[in-house]
């Protein structure tokens, strides 16, 4: 892959690529193997499509995106097609569907961004802050078969772990806090069951 | 459609997709059309535009700004979305942290009292600060830090079309991390950041999607969603234990280089009964809490294994040391958390309940 090539990609990544670039881009990863390989590293659009705990952007697009992939009827069975077709196609179109549709939740994310356009301090008198509230999330049908997870790192806090984050926190550098508190809140839950009433004050990763 | 055409669409789809989620899921590396951020030369700056000036109205900002903002937090794969809203009013911070769509865990700040809500536990620890230590300072960038760590502005970009400066901040070795700052220019909120190793490795990314600076933020956007119904709750509300004539007084016999200890107090943690003495060591830019505390009767004939753990970036560990049981918490790599515990030792000396150095 030349150099070139490599930079539009980072790019692309960066959202830093102009928009026809991007498209030229994209029908060139449409036909170029070597490229297309690099998206593979990328697991974010299948976790979304199997609703991963974590690792989806988020909830609603998880959830628009089940629901595409359960409104398209067409990849699910299609008559008079051979077996292997079907699921040739299935993964590939299911996927590239729902991929269509993070586009539109994380365009729509976008489009909720106010630095983006006005200046800034156009917000700095806002009154009020407004979020955008979450689309419903349809429920998962029955049908719908959730591929294997694969193994995560486990990073269950502790009560007592959580206990010391948040007394650490308070000496820590502003950023250096939003990160780890945002990570406390992102890290895998676990439930009050699986607590043992004497468990140890760190778990073992 | 027909089946050529449609197989390109959705091709095409697929990798348009990915360049929206790429700003959710950053490289392993830096990329590579950029100048290597890390090598790049310091451009020359006046003193009020140099690199550490921005981490300093960076943190300014960061503190004493009212913000509403939503980002992506990415860490190993995974991405979850957060709302964190921050309010200054009259000399008292309020801050809520949500995850929108994850563990619906939330932590918010009222002024000394610290609660986070544990939906997934079915608990919710709240802490009482003294009054003293409700705005503890965090630690200023200096000439001590920059002995450690390589500060430099390597570029200005635009994103979400807004100026920003890139600053990364370097470790010269391998017990700190480094991190990739996207500040923007007119109001030096970090609109980006990346954390990353000592190979410039990105470990951990922060994106905001959305950002406002409210003049004026309601007590209500304070409130958490969490139903707490049938939820346990852990305080502290217990005084601070009261100093004695004799205690043990603990300190790192050695530590890694930079770092020296900046505060000393004797707490009692949520649903603790014991105080715990708590320790906080920094090198001006990271910092490491220790933890100490009598081991539990019931556990001392255990044998004691050293337990490493991992909150995001940051690392834990702890070890049993003379009875006492010293954890170690902070956002460095798991070696330097490690060698900090390993080097408590408790000496005899008359005690102070809380100060700071």
């Amino acid at each position: 892959m030349n150099e070139e090539l490599d930079s539009q990609l980072s790019a692309m990544f960066d959202d830093e690529l102009a928009p026809e670039q991007c498209e030229l881009l994209a029908r060139r990863l449409s036909r170029d193997e070597q490229l297309k390989a690099r998206w593979g590293r990328y697991a974010v659009i299948g976790a979304a499509i199997r609703s991963e705990r974590g690792v989806r952007l988020n909830a609603p697009l998880a959830g628009r995106v089940s629901a595409v992939l359960l409104a398209e009827p067409a990849l699910v069975t299609t008559p008079g097609a051979r077996p292997t077709a079907v699921r040739w196609w299935q993964p590939l179109a299911g996927a590239a569907v729902a991929a269509g549709v993070a586009v539109g939740c994380v365009l729509w994310l976008r489009a909720q961004n106010p630095l983006a356009g006005a200046p800034l301090s156009a917000h700095l008198t806002a009154a009020t802050v407004s979020v955008p509230s979450a689309p419903v999330v349809p429920a998962a049908a029955e049908s719908y078969v959730v591929p294997r997870t694969p193994a995560v790192r486990a990073m269950v806090p502790s009560t007592e772990l959580a206990n010391y984050v948040v007394a650490h926190s308070v000496y820590s550098s502003p950023v250096a806090r939003r990160n780890l508190l945002s990570a406390f809140m992102t890290s895998e839950s676990g439930t009050a069951a699986e607590e043992p009433p004497d468990e140890p004050a760190v778990h073992a990763q | 459609m027909p089946s050529s055409e449609r197989l390109v669409a959705l091709t095409l789809a697929w990798a348009v997709a990915g360049a929206a989620l790429a700003q959710e899921t950053p490289p392993a590396r830096a990329p590579v059309h950029k100048t290597s951020l890390d090598q790049a030369p310091a451009q020359k700056t006046s003193p009020e535009s140099a690199p550490a000036h921005w981490l300093e109205r960076m943190n300014q900002a960061l503190t004493t700004r009212n913000y509403d903002g939503t980002f992506s937090h990415w860490h190993g794969g995974r991405v979850e979305m957060l709302r964190i809203i921050h309010r200054v009013q009259d000399g008292t911070v309020s801050e809520r942290l949500a995850s929108l769509d994850g563990s619906g865990r939330e932590f918010i700040r009222a002024g000394a009292s610290l609660t986070c809500y544990l939906p997934d536990k079915r608990t919710v620890l709240v802490e009482q600060r003294p009054p003293e230590e409700s705005l503890v300072g965090f630690p200023a960038v200096n000439d001590q830090s920059v002995s450690f760590y390589d500060i430099r502005e390597v570029t200005r970009t635009r994103l979400n079309r807004r100026d920003t400066h890139v600053i990364t901040v370097s470790p010269k070795d391998e017990y700190r991390y480094g991190y990739r700052l996207w500040i923007d220019d007119s109001t030096a909120m970090p609109l980006k950041t990346q954390l990353c190793d000592r190979r410039g490795h990105v470990i951990e990314q922060i994106v905001f999607a959305s950002l406002t600076l409210p003049a004026h933020i309601p007590d209500s956007a304070f409130k958490p969603e969490v139903s707490t119904a049938g939820f346990r709750w852990l305080r502290n509300e217990s005084a601070p234990p009261a100093p004695t004539a004799a205690t043990l007084a603990w300190n790192a016999m050695r530590l890694p280089p930079g770092f020296r200890m900046t505060a000393r107090s004797a707490q009692t943690l949520p649903g603790s009964a014991d105080p715990v003495d708590h320790l906080v060591f920094t090198d001006g830019l990271a910092s490491v809490s220790v933890f100490v505390e009598p081991q539990r009767r019931e556990h001392a004939d255990q044998p004691a294994v050293p337990e490493s753990a991992a909150v995001g970036s940051s690392s834990a560990f702890s070890t049993v040391i003379d009875g006492h049981k010293i954890t170690a918490v902070g956002e460095v790599p798991p070696d330097t958390v490690r060698f900090i515990a390993s080097q408590l030792k408790a000496e005899e000396l008359p005690a102070v309940s809380s100060r700071r150095h």
